[in-house]
């Protein structure tokens, strides 16, 4: 993985030496809070419901060993032990003090790491596919690319104060892990006919309150011109989109508000001007970069097929272990290799994406003995090792349950992507936390969880969409009516490469009622489909009528049934 | 400490010093000459540049309308008048007006109404990369001192601060970066400029 030079490590340390005397200012009244704010929020640094909130980044979620450890000293020494990798390959920590910040940043910085740009309204952490350098599908390894434009967008001067935040996803593999087509920018790399490297361009796809899907507006992009390419439609951005309605500020009304087409020609004829500059990526800096993205010493090992993979386990384990290998275990580009995901939802957890100080130190641990010392944040709250001998996946798998890690779970119902919602988050409009415990509590039978297959639920505790319920099979939404939490169902998102808004099915629930409704969604799916069908495939046949029926069956009985005694009790009053 | 002149309702601000920090030289304050007129006067016209300020900047708008006055031109050939881009003008589509007035304006500046429009960044660079202009651009408006450095790189090099900002604070934060990963108008990004 990619290791700081001289360059990045005085950057990120004079990078902490700056916030270091922002904070003085701050703490002596000499720097007011409203003028404090978009610094902290650079640095990563939220104020939530009940503390202060520290976001630190995984640039493209790759990271080490000895990276996950100081994340757990972290996590004990400044924090309430534990830590929650985010959808964005980042990992947050709920408790920090606005007084300890700089000296986390600082402990950050010897191990190359450091919170730029996790929030405010700049470029954001870069994120990336999960499995990139090893997933099967892979046809370009998107990570030095990554890198590249990392370092590019770390403190950039003219797109620090941009209307909103921007974030840029980068993909270059068949299935799309990214969800590319929510991001402000989707980078999707590819190799031309002469095998030259070039990138696709989406702009303005977004969720929140108007969610919308990327188009794309520029094909076959050089790599190296990247920057000036980048340069060009954030100077479209900064320039001309709207800053008078935070709501209406994203890069995606713009694109809406001008089409796609006019919007492509407007940052073409910035770019025109800028494109042979030397603002481009030279063939040196790939050199440098993409050195450190090489494959790590695997072995040549013999492929195994999965029968003998899972001959490995005794008599009494191996179903259980067929079952994790089905799960969690993903195909790799190297014989006898793969890739395994570490659920971080295992059921009645506090929350999608936890993990403490002492879980965090083992998977370090985990990661140096099964994994090159490398490990990985994945966009479903997940983390992967993705280069495991397959002849070890036994005594990993030992391992990661003694841990609590083991749950074969991924990409199942109870995988659940959820934000913080009301229990942290000030902005929230309902909790978001409790609803996939009860979830994961009314489907905790791995059997029936198997049998109904790949199904995504994601929840958001208000419209920003942090859980990207828009995005999810079913989507969950916390909304406020009276003061009083409220949820709204969504069906038929989907994210990847057939990604898909789902659609709001009608009027909300109360949270006792989410377990009720989501069993009856799945109950009309298990009656419904056909031989091998997925959720989302019998979704799309059938269209909503039958699920929202099936969602709201309990409600019409319950106000059937209060009918029927408000007839009596009036009956009674007129006798 | 620099104060606001509150004789002249027109006048948007005053400064008595600014800091300057011109390109391959060092931050310092020095002492300023102009006003930031705002143009809002009922008659339209210049603020008394005899009596009251010697030097005006003017926002653009008021320069397209009254650039061809004979007054107007008198004054700019003396030096007298800069102009100051708001962050909505679109400097792109006035490129040959700008053109022009580089026979005039000492100095042009940027309007930041509240430091975290960062519109005004873009509107530096593309003066600076794009349209060829070489002299002064000051950052003016809301400008604090933790917008100095991005200012400074994107092609400002003279900044006039609200007046509660410390200058000498303000003064050390040009040092505080010794690398870059991108270039600016300054500089190579740090790996070109070592090879
Ligand atoms: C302190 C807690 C958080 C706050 C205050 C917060 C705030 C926000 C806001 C205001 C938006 C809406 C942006 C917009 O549409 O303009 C948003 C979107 C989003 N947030 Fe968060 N967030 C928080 C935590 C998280 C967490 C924990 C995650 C990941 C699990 C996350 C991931 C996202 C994503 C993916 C979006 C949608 C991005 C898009 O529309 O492109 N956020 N967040
Ligand atoms: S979706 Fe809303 S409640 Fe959840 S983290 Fe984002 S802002 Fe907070």
């Amino acid at each position: 993985m990619y290791k700081y030079d001289h360059i990045d490590q005085t950057l990120v340390d004079q990078r902490v030496a700056q916030f270091r005397d922002q904070v003085s200012r701050r703490l002596n009244g000499t720097l007011a809070e409203e003028e404090f704010r978009p610094i902290r929020l650079q640095n990563g640094l939220y104020h939530q419901r009940h503390a202060f909130m520290l976001r630190v980044a995984i640039p493209y979620g790759l990271f080490s060993a000895k990276q996950l450890r100081t994340l757990a000293l972290i996590s004990e020494k400044y924090d309430r032990g534990y830590g929650h990798f985010t959808t964005r390959q980042n990992i947050q920590y709920n408790w920090v003090t606005l007084e300890d910040t700089p000296d986390i940043l600082a402990e950050l910085a010897k191990v190359e790491m450091h919170a730029i740009q996790t929030s405010g309204n700049c470029i954001r952490n870069i994120t990336s596919d999960a499995f990139a350098g090893v997933a099967g599908d892979e046809y370009v390894d998107p990570r030095p690319v990554c890198e590249l434009l990392r370092q590019w967008s770390t403190l950039h001067p003219e797109f620090a104060h941009l209307p909103r935040k921007f974030k840029f996803a980068v993909n270059g593999a068949k299935e799309d892990r990214t969800v590319l087509l929510c991001h402000d920018v989707g980078i999707e790399l590819k190799k031309n006919t002469n095998n030259e490297l070039t990138a696709d361009i989406y702009a303005g796809g977004g969720m929140g309150r108007t969610p919308i899907l990327g188009s794309l507006i520029k094909q076959d992009l050089p790599w190296h011109v990247l920057p000036s390419y980048l340069t060009a439609l954030l100077r479209v951005y900064n320039r001309f989109g709207r800053r008078d309605n935070l709501y209406k500020a994203r890069i995606k009304i713009l694109v809406k508000a001008l089409g796609p087409e006019e919007f492509a020609r407007q940052v073409e004829g910035e770019w025109l001007h800028i494109k042979n500059g030397d603002d481009n990526f030279t063939q040196a800096e790939w050199n440098r970069v993409a050195q450190h993205f090489t494959k790590p010493a695997y072995k040549s090992l013999t492929a195994l097929s999965a029968a003998q993979v899972i001959d490995l386990a005794t008599e009494a384990e191996k179903a259980a272990f067929a079952r994790w290998i089905e799960r969690n275990v993903k195909s790799h580009q190297v014989p006898g290799y793969t890739s395994v995901i570490l659920s971080l939802k295992p059921h009645g957890t506090v929350a999608p994406g936890d993990v403490t100080t002492a879980q965090m130190l083992a998977i370090a641990d985990l990661a140096d003995q099964y994994s090159f010392g490398e490990l990985r944040a994945t966009h479903e709250q997940n983390l992967v090792l993705a280069d495991v001998e397959q002849s070890k996946l036994y005594e990993l798998w030992q391992e990661a349950k003694r841990q609590k890690v083991a749950l074969p779970n991924v990409g199942l119902l109870t995988d659940i992507i959820a934000c913080p919602g009301g229990d942290f988050c000030s902005l929230a409009n309902a909790k978001s936390l409790p609803i996939a415990k009860a979830i994961q509590e009314r489907f905790d039978d791995l059997d029936y969880l198997f049998d109904l297959g790949g199904i995504s639920l994601n929840i958001s505790g208000c419209i920003n969409s942090c859980g990207h319920h828009h995005v999810g099979n079913i989507g969950v939404l916390g909304v406020d009516k009276d003061g009083e939490e409220w949820y709204q169902i969504t069906l038929g998102g989907e994210q990847g490469n057939d990604a898909a808004i789902g659609k709001v099915i009608g009027p909300s629930f109360y949270a006792d009622e989410i377990p009720n409704v989501i069993t009856n969604i799945i109950n009309t799916y298990v009656k419904e489909r056909t031989e091998d069908e997925s959720f989302i495939s019998t979704y799309r046949r059938l269209g909503v009528a039958p699920f929202k029926e099936a969602a709201y069956k309990d409600k019409l009985e319950n106000a059937k049934k209060k009918d029927e005694v408000g007839d009596k009790v009036a009956a009674g009053d007129a006798s | 400490m620099s104060n606001t002149n509150t004789s002249s309702a027109h006048l948007i601000a005053s400064h008595q010093e600014i800091v300057h920090f011109p390109k391959g030289g060092k931050p310092a304050l020095a002492a300023n000459e102009w006003l930031v007129w705002s143009g809002s006067q009922d008659e339209g016209g210049l603020p008394d540049l005899e009596h009251e300020a010697h030097k005006v900047l003017a926002p653009f708008t008021w320069w397209i309308e009254r650039h061809h006055e004979a007054d107007v031109i008198a004054k700019a050939k003396n030096g007298q008048i800069g102009v100051w881009f708001a962050t909505d003008d679109d400097i792109l589509k006035h490129a040959e007006l700008i053109e022009a007035g580089k026979q005039y304006w000492p100095l042009v500046a940027a309007y930041f109404p509240i430091f975290r429009d960062g519109r005004s960044f873009s509107t530096a660079a593309l003066l600076r990369d794009r349209l060829g202009w070489n002299k002064e651009i000051r950052m003016i408006g809301d400008v604090l001192i933790d917008q100095l450095l991005q200012g400074a790189r994107v092609g400002f090099d003279s900044f006039a601060l609200r007046h509660d900002q410390d200058l000498n604070v303000a003064l050390q934060q040009f040092d505080l970066f010794s690398v870059t990963t991108q270039n600016s108008w300054r500089g190579k990004r740090s790996l070109l400029a070592t090879n």
